[in-house]
């Protein structure tokens, strides 16, 4: 049996979290510096939610992208602080209980804990403060110039298709044996990624990946809380 | 040879030293002293001129350093041995800067004369707009009459607390030098003249106010309110009310007098303006007076000493950042300008640092003090902090839903002054609201709306009030916050590199948000803001109050200097 370390990588959105990247860039649009830039921003925000909900189901690359757009011209003073009252008043009524047991197993069974999410850094670490099992998180970043977010995200942007070849290249730099490793992820983008490991899981999975893990056998986990 | 700098240690300069510390109630010279009395046990003597006379000059200061909670630390680190520590370590002398021979005795002036390495003049009036006759007495001559100590001393130097903002209306990088042919604006100007012109104006004020004719009109002014008030005054209350209004009178005039000669030359206010006077007499002087000019930026709340947040009294931020957790949405401010900022710790440890080099005859003419220079903070940066800080604390803490949920995000914004929602404008509206409902009511509404309009008139009158007097304090800051593009040059420091870390000045490393955020507007509101609203302020009581002891035996500097203990140490 091989001696190299095990990992349990987890999707945030729908398996930690019920809450998504357009409820955040909803929210951040809503509180932006003076009601001029607050409509406008939320606005865009709104309207860029079909694009993403149509693309959620294939390459959600482009629909983070165009979501993260309203960020643009906000300062990382206000992003960070809005970060904070976005985690405590909205995204930890959002948690999943469930997947939070879930990570608390992989942990006692010894795994490294690896958490990817398409939320920006800003809000995720704070997220990643309270789950205390997480050994590594990989989330989307902003692009900041002069102090302000640009509205782009840094490559590579996570939720795409890139999340398997990220995967492959952070195993390669652990050690990780990933015919040992496990995966839990809910969204058709994230085929990829739970087809390299050992175990992959798919957790309350839209449709396009709960379609693939039927025919691919893999197990199914459908949780609410 | 080498022009590498040499390392100083502040400890090791400052042990035996005796130094003579004016403005020691002042929120700077407070913090000095403490931070010193803290981190320096084998300092000589300090002594501490403070005005008054005999007993009384003492239990002002036993007041000071029981009630202040800058000298927790000290408190807390020396218990039931404060007394004896403070008393080996301190003098207070009686004596007042404004005075010749700084109001000393002649005995003490003489001891002191041979006792002092280094006077700190931190003495100095810091509103912005006084009667100038105060102003001129205590910035121009309090640094004039310790010029004089310091000549008539052994062996004396002095460090003169100035202020960057001598720098007047300008804009640019100013560097750390006296310009001392002209004003900010480019007046030709001579130290000694301007001098005397100020005390030119000073006694044609005087005479306007002296003259009868002023009297006679003042009179009958009074007679004639009397009489629409329905009374009829007698003469010893018409005169007792003529002279009151003298009074009030000649200040008003003395203030407008200040500003008025202050912007004629390119300063903002009198403050500035007699600071910078101060420094120019004192420049005239310099080849007698050996002097370093330091000029710190806005000196805001500690970073660490003596605790996170620790501030006082009406400082520069902190009735703007009032002014952002208030309805009242746009400060006149503009995006990139600087507001400098510079926390009080940082201060005194600058202070200390150039001290020590005058005493090893190493300073340099200017030390400027800021963060503009190393760690620029735009004053939209500051708002928007400002902005956040409130609304943070408001979620939480608002006193009704009103202030939680709408307040807390009715975000301050820097905006142009003549932005159409400027406070003036909403003044004048209020106002006009304000007499509609006085006046402008129609006859025939009910007499229930009439007694509601007059109700609702009271609230905007006073609303009316209170914005006029936001438009006075943004009028004030102005200069800083939008007119003028400063950048302080703060470099001189850095010819003195400190061996012992705790002391180094490093503004560079004050990470802005944090600091605004959890450090300075907690400070504020613990500090600052119950003063603006006349709550009452909190204070610290020691569990054993210090008693500054008649007649302590002194430990002599050297033998001091050779025993170099922390002050911890010394408490256990």
């Amino acid at each position: 049996m091989s001696a190299k370390p095990t990992a349990a990588f987890f999707r945030a959105e729908g398996v930690l979290v019920s809450s998504g990247v357009m409820q955040a860039a909803m929210f951040m649009a809503g509180q932006r510096a003076g009601m001029r830039e607050r409509a406008l921003r939320f606005g865009q925000a709104l309207a860029s939610a079909p694009l993403f909900g149509l693309l959620g189901q294939n390459d959600r690359t482009l629909g983070n992208r165009v979501a993260h757009l309203c960020y643009r011209d906000m300062t990382e003073d206000r992003i960070v602080v809005l970060a904070e009252e976005y985690v405590d008043d909205v995204l930890s009524e959002k948690i999943l209980d469930s997947g939070i047991e879930l990570l608390r197993r992989a942990k006692a069974d010894g795994h490294r804990i690896v958490v990817l999410s398409e939320g920006i850094s800003e809000i995720m670490e704070r997220v990643r403060e309270k789950w205390r099992y997480v050994d590594d998180l990989v989330c989307n970043r902003l692009e900041y110039r002069a102090g302000k977010a640009t509205g782009k995200l840094l490559d590579p942007v996570i939720g795409g298709y890139e999340g398997g070849k990220w995967l492959s290249q952070y195993a390669a730099v652990h050690d990780i044996d990933l015919s040992r490793s496990f995966a839990y992820a809910g969204h058709g983008p994230d085929l990829l990624l739970l087809s390299q490991v050992g175990h992959p899981c798919a957790v309350n999975p839209d449709f396009t990946l709960r379609k693939a893990a039927r025919e691919a056998d893999w197990p199914l986990m459908d949780y609410k809380a | 040879m080498s022009d590498a700098p040499v390392t100083l240690s502040i400890r090791e300069t400052l042990a035996g030293k005796h130094i003579l510390l004016t403005g020691a109630s002042g929120f700077v010279g407070k913090v000095w002293l403490a931070m010193v009395l803290n981190d320096i046990p084998q300092i000589g003597r300090i002594y501490v001129l403070l005005r008054g006379k005999g007993r009384g000059v003492k239990e002002r200061f036993e007041k000071i350093l029981n009630e202040s909670p800058v000298f927790k630390p000290l408190h807390e680190a020396h218990e039931g041995r404060m007394s004896e520590f403070i008393s080996q370590r301190i003098e207070v002398v009686a004596g007042d800067v404004s005075q010749p021979h700084l109001g000393m005795d002649t005995e003490t002036e003489a001891r002191l004369r041979r006792d002092v390495d280094v006077v700190l003049h931190c003495a100095g009036l810091v509103d912005f707009n006084p009667d100038i006759r105060e102003a001129l007495s205590s910035n121009v001559e309090g640094a004039m009459h310790v010029a004089d100590f310091v000549e008539s001393s052994d062996h004396a130097s002095v460090l003169h607390v100035s202020t960057c903002y001598v720098a007047g209306h300008r804009d640019g990088f100013v560097t750390e030098t006296i310009v001392t042919d002209r004003s900010p604006n480019g007046t030709p100007l001579h130290a000694a003249d301007e001098y005397a012109k100020l005390q030119e104006i000073i006694a044609g004020v005087q005479a306007e106010n002296d003259d009868p004719a002023t009297e006679v009109n003042l009179r009958e002014d009074v007679v004639r309110r009397l009489a629409e008030r329905g009374h009829q005054g007698d003469y010893k209350r018409v005169t007792d009310m003529v002279g009151r209004l003298k009074r009030k009178r000649l200040r008003e005039m003395m203030a407008k007098a200040g500003t008025d000669r202050a912007k004629a030359l390119g300063w903002p206010n009198t403050y500035t303006y007699t600071k910078a006077l101060a420094e120019l007499l004192l420049e005239c002087r310099s080849d007698r007076v050996r002097f370093a000019s330091f000029r710190p930026a806005i000196v805001e709340s500690a970073m660490e000493f003596p605790f996170a947040g620790w501030n006082e009294g009406f400082n520069t931020s902190g009735p703007l950042v009032y002014l952002a957790g208030t309805w009242f949405r746009h400060v006149p401010a503009a995006a990139g300008n600087a507001l400098d900022v510079i926390p009080v710790d940082s201060v005194c440890r600058a202070l200390s640092i150039v001290l020590c080099a005058l005493i090893r005859g190493e300073a340099s003419q200017v030390y400027q003090c800021g963060s503009s220079d190393r760690n620029f903070l735009p004053v939209d940066r500051l708002t928007e902090l400002s902005a956040l800080g409130h609304r943070q604390h408001l979620r939480k803490h608002g006193s009704d839903a009103l202030e939680r949920l709408v307040l807390s995000r009715w975000d301050a914004l820097a905006a142009d002054p003549e932005h159409v929602l400027n406070v003036t404008n909403i003044r004048k509206l209020m106002g006009q609201v304000t007499r509609y409902l006085k006046h402008g009511m129609p006859e025939k509404i009910p007499s229930e709306v009439r007694e509601w309009a007059d109700d609702l008139s009271k609230t905007t009158d006073s609303g009316v009030r209170k914005l006029r007097q936001i438009e006075d304090v943004l009028e004030m800051f102005m200069p800083f916050t939008y007119q003028h593009f400063c950048v302080f040059q703060c470099r001189a420091i850095d010819r003195h590199p400190v061996a012992e870390r705790e002391f180094r000045f490093a503004p560079e490393d004050i990470e802005w948000r944090s600091y605004w955020l959890d450090v300075h507007m907690p400070g504020l509101r613990r500090w600052c803001f119950p003063e603006y609203e006349d709550k009452p302020k909190e204070t610290y009581a020691p569990q054993t109050p210090f008693r500054l002891l008649d007649a302590p035996v002194p430990e002599s500097g050297e033998s001091r200097s050779h025993a170099p203990q922390p002050a911890r140490e010394e408490a256990g």
